[in-house]
């Protein structure tokens, strides 16, 4: 191994120094005087653009989303000072140019996928080594690659689906229309709209996943349902992780009465069972997608919570960690530095295994209709064919197996990344 | 090291067991409050329906809400309040449920069988056949079974409870018509409307639990598949089994004595934590699909009605179990393992 192949990331500038300083190292040793450390010095105060970037579009998120917060609710909230300029007399959204109105739920997505950008995959895409050799570890595993793909696939058109497809529309006259490919017997449909042949009602591609006893279209609602899906996954567990990580290392740091007080309320929070936590939350705040995902967000942190405290307590006796600390690194920069991307792996096996149970969570409450009536969902399509079984199976059957495939394909992906990112794994299995 | 005098460990112990069983106590307490809590800042959907009416009969909204609110003894400093909340709770008298029009401990006192019914045999079924294949799994890792069994698992973790519910119904309701599809309480009940042992061990009655115990069973088998096939494996290659094995014990004897044995201890910590509450979740929605009137319809039923006081009480009825579950786990983790620290450190 050359020092030249080995250098730190974004180091490699202003390390080298002259045509003299070469001769020298010939050897390719180079001796702390070698290092040019004033260049460095110039270096690391230069922000990578990539850095300034995050920071920037990190800025604009969060004030953005402050600023809509703060004209939803300032003039509902007596005490709140309104500004001069922004002195308004009723609540609401306000309406940004170019993107018009922007939901809670749109913010908390924008900010999830943000992180989700700048933290997983350009680091990924930076560090090439590492990323090839968890694609070689991950490839191991075949269905978990199928996985991958079908999830990418159901994120992908339920991210552009909804952009142009308008939201199911309630149309009794066309009602409990079969799937194309299948037929029903033609007493079951108000009217058909495909052909009716020996008195069977076929299917049409105007309809292709057919439709429910309101008329509305199950493929719309299916494609509805994947954003829901992604988005309770994704937010819910990015909520999990900031909480998380928050509380774990705050009570690995502290140690002492805030480690005791912390970890004794994990202790009941993981006795109370998730489930009717969620069910006794959304019954007394409402079902709104926004609340719910705030309430698994808020609730769901305890185990992962547990995993970020006890791998912190052990890094933080490492020797790494010790040596930073005795050259004066402060306690945030040890943190940042040592502690989170150490602990990251262990959170992200974690939380891909969370991320089905929430999905899954989100689908049960749709079912029993304490989900968003506006928005919809799995859940809430599979219940609204629970009546009509014995007469339109595929109401309920459809949006199920996207559901169950999607709940199996985040195990998949979850158990391969456990064995891919865990080198204590060592071809063991859970 | 001297080893300490077998009295310390007695005291130690003890005091664990004692602290445990504390702790219990304090978790029990600090969820009523929070209960508590969010009842309070909650609004009151009858009182705003009460005063809601009251207004549109000529009434005065105010006075309405004073009179339901002393009827329910919601009057008094909040500390008042607070301190009745948790006498009721503990003398069991846990609110009206108007939904019911009966106390709320009846109206759980009688669905609380029917889950049982269901749930038990779900419960039974699943942790042998569970742990079974489990161990199997673990004995013949990688081979052709174990990647069906894991397979199997997998399916049974992500499946949802109630999807494959109507599934089932489809299938052998509909098409097949093995099963009846609408629950029938009245096979399990005497004329009077009570529960019989007749009644309930009847084929027509054991005929419409088959599916729910199904369902019930492929979510709560899966995970405890999983579990003793980790735990087993860490002892599969043992030193203490290798041991064993050179010695020429019989593979009956080295699965019995040296690898269940110890793999049990965490398992049957896991069944009464992880497992009641899966069963709990699932029997929520399988009742619902189902239509079987035990804790979870009853519990739905009081959500779709507004039906608060029901609502909390179907929600306790889990919750204690689960502590309880949890005080047992840490008892018998005591009495189980011997090599548990009675912490100074825990």
């Amino acid at each position: 191994m050359s020092a030249d192949g080995d250098d730190a990331p974004g180091g490699d500038s202003g390390v080298r120094t002259d045509g003299a300083g070469e001769d020298v190292v010939s050897s390719n040793r180079r001796t702390f005087e070698d290092i040019d450390w004033t260049a460095i010095e110039a270096d690391s105060r230069r922000v990578p653009p990539l850095t300034a970037l995050w920071w920037g579009l990190l800025t604009v998120l969060v004030s953005g989303l402050l600023f809509d917060a703060y004209w939803r609710f300032a003039p509902e909230i007596p005490d709140v000072p309104v500004l001069g300029l922004l002195a308004r007399e009723t609540g609401g959204a306000f309406s940004f140019p170019v993107v018009g109105v922007i939901t809670p739920l749109t913010w908390l997505y924008a900010l999830t996928l943000l992180f989700v950008v700048f933290k997983a995959i350009v680091p990924l895409v930076r560090d090439r080594r590492m990323t090839m050799y968890y694609w070689r570890e991950f490839r191991k595993n075949r269905l978990a690659v199928l996985s991958l793909v079908w999830l990418a696939v159901i994120f992908a058109i339920g991210t552009v689906g909804p952009l142009f497809l308008n939201t199911p529309k309630v149309a009794p006259l066309e009602a409990y229309q079969p799937p194309v490919f299948m037929s029903v017997d033609s007493g079951v449909p108000v009217s058909c709209v495909g052909e009716t042949i020996n008195g069977r009602c076929h299917g049409t591609w105007e309809h292709p996943f057919g439709t429910t006893a309101q008329g509305k279209d199950i493929l719309v609602s299916v494609i509805y349902g994947m954003k829901i899906s992604m988005q309770v996954g994704l937010i819910g567990s990015f909520l999990v992780i900031l909480v998380a990580s928050a509380v774990g290392l705050l009570a690995a740091y502290s140690r002492g009465w805030m480690d005791e007080i912390l970890m004794r309320y994990v202790d009941i929070q993981i006795t109370f069972p998730t489930f009717f936590l969620y069910l006794l939350v959304t019954f007394m705040f409402g079902g709104s997608l926004f609340n719910m995902i705030v309430i698994f967000g808020l609730f769901g942190w305890g185990g992962i919570a547990r995993i970020v405290r006890s791998e912190a307590l052990q890094r933080r006796e490492e020797e790494y960690v010790l040596a930073s600390e005795n050259t004066g690194a402060g306690t945030w920069s040890v943190i940042r530095r040592h502690l989170l991307p150490n602990v990251s792996n262990s959170v992200i096996t974690a939380v891909s295994l969370l991320i089905p149970s929430l999905i899954l969570f989100e689908a049960a409450l749709a079912f029993l209709g304490l989900g968003d009536p506006t928005i919809p969902s799995w859940g809430e399509v599979i219940a609204s064919g629970r009546r009509d079984l014995d007469r339109a199976v595929w109401i309920s059957t459809l949006p199920g197996i996207f559901l169950f495939f999607t709940i199996l394909a985040f195990n998949f992906v979850g158990d391969a990344l456990r064995d891919a990112l865990d080198p204590r794994n060592v071809g063991g299995e859970s | 090291m001297q080893q300490p005098q077998w009295w310390w460990c007695a005291v130690k112990k003890w005091g664990y067991l004692v602290s445990r069983l504390l702790w219990a106590g304090v978790a029990t307490w600090v969820i009523l409050t929070i209960t508590f809590v969010l009842m309070e800042f909650t609004p009151n959907a009858q009182y705003a329906q009460l005063q809601f009416s009251a207004a549109q009969s000529g009434g005065d909204p105010e006075q309405a809400l004073e009179t339901a609110k002393r009827l329910r003894g919601d009057t008094g400093t909040l500390w008042a309040q607070y301190t009745e909340f948790l006498s009721n709770i503990v003398s069991g008298n846990w609110g009206w449920s108007t939904y019911r029009s009966q106390p709320v401990t009846e109206a759980l006192a009688t669905a609380i069988p029917w889950s049982m019914m269901y749930g038990v045999p779900s419960l039974i079924i699943s942790t042998v056949l569970g742990m079974t294949i489990g161990l199997y799994s673990a004995l013949n890792q990688y081979s052709r079974e174990d990647y069906a069994a894991t397979l199997f698992a997998f399916m049974g973790i992500s499946i949802p409870n109630f999807w494959f519910a109507i599934i089932l119904l489809v299938f052998f309701g509909t098409v097949l018509n093995w099963v009846p599809i609408l629950f029938d309480t009245g096979v399990a009940q005497n004329a009077a409307g009570n529960l019989t042992l007749g009644g309930v061990f009847s084929l027509a009655n054991l005929r419409q639990l088959i599916l729910p115990v199904v369902v019930l069973t492929t979510g709560s088998i899966a995970s405890l598949m999983r579990y003793s096939r980790a735990e087993a494996l860490e002892y599969v290659e043992a030193d203490f089994v290798k041991t064993a094995r050179a010695k020429g014990v019989s593979d009956r004897m080295i699965v019995l004595k040296h690898i269940l044995r110890p793999a049990s201890i965490p398992l049957a910590t896991l069944l009464v934590g992880d497992l009641l509450g899966i069963i709990f979740v699932g029997s929520y929605l399988v009742e619902v699909v189902f239509g079987i009137p035990g804790l979870g319809t009853l519990s739905y039923n009081a959500i779709i009605n507004q039906d608060t006081a029901l609502v909390f009480g179907t929600i306790f009825v889990p919750t204690f179990i689960a502590i309880v579950g949890n005080l047992a786990q840490d008892l018998s983790y005591a009495y189980l393992d011997p090599r548990i620290s009675f912490g100074d450190d825990e």
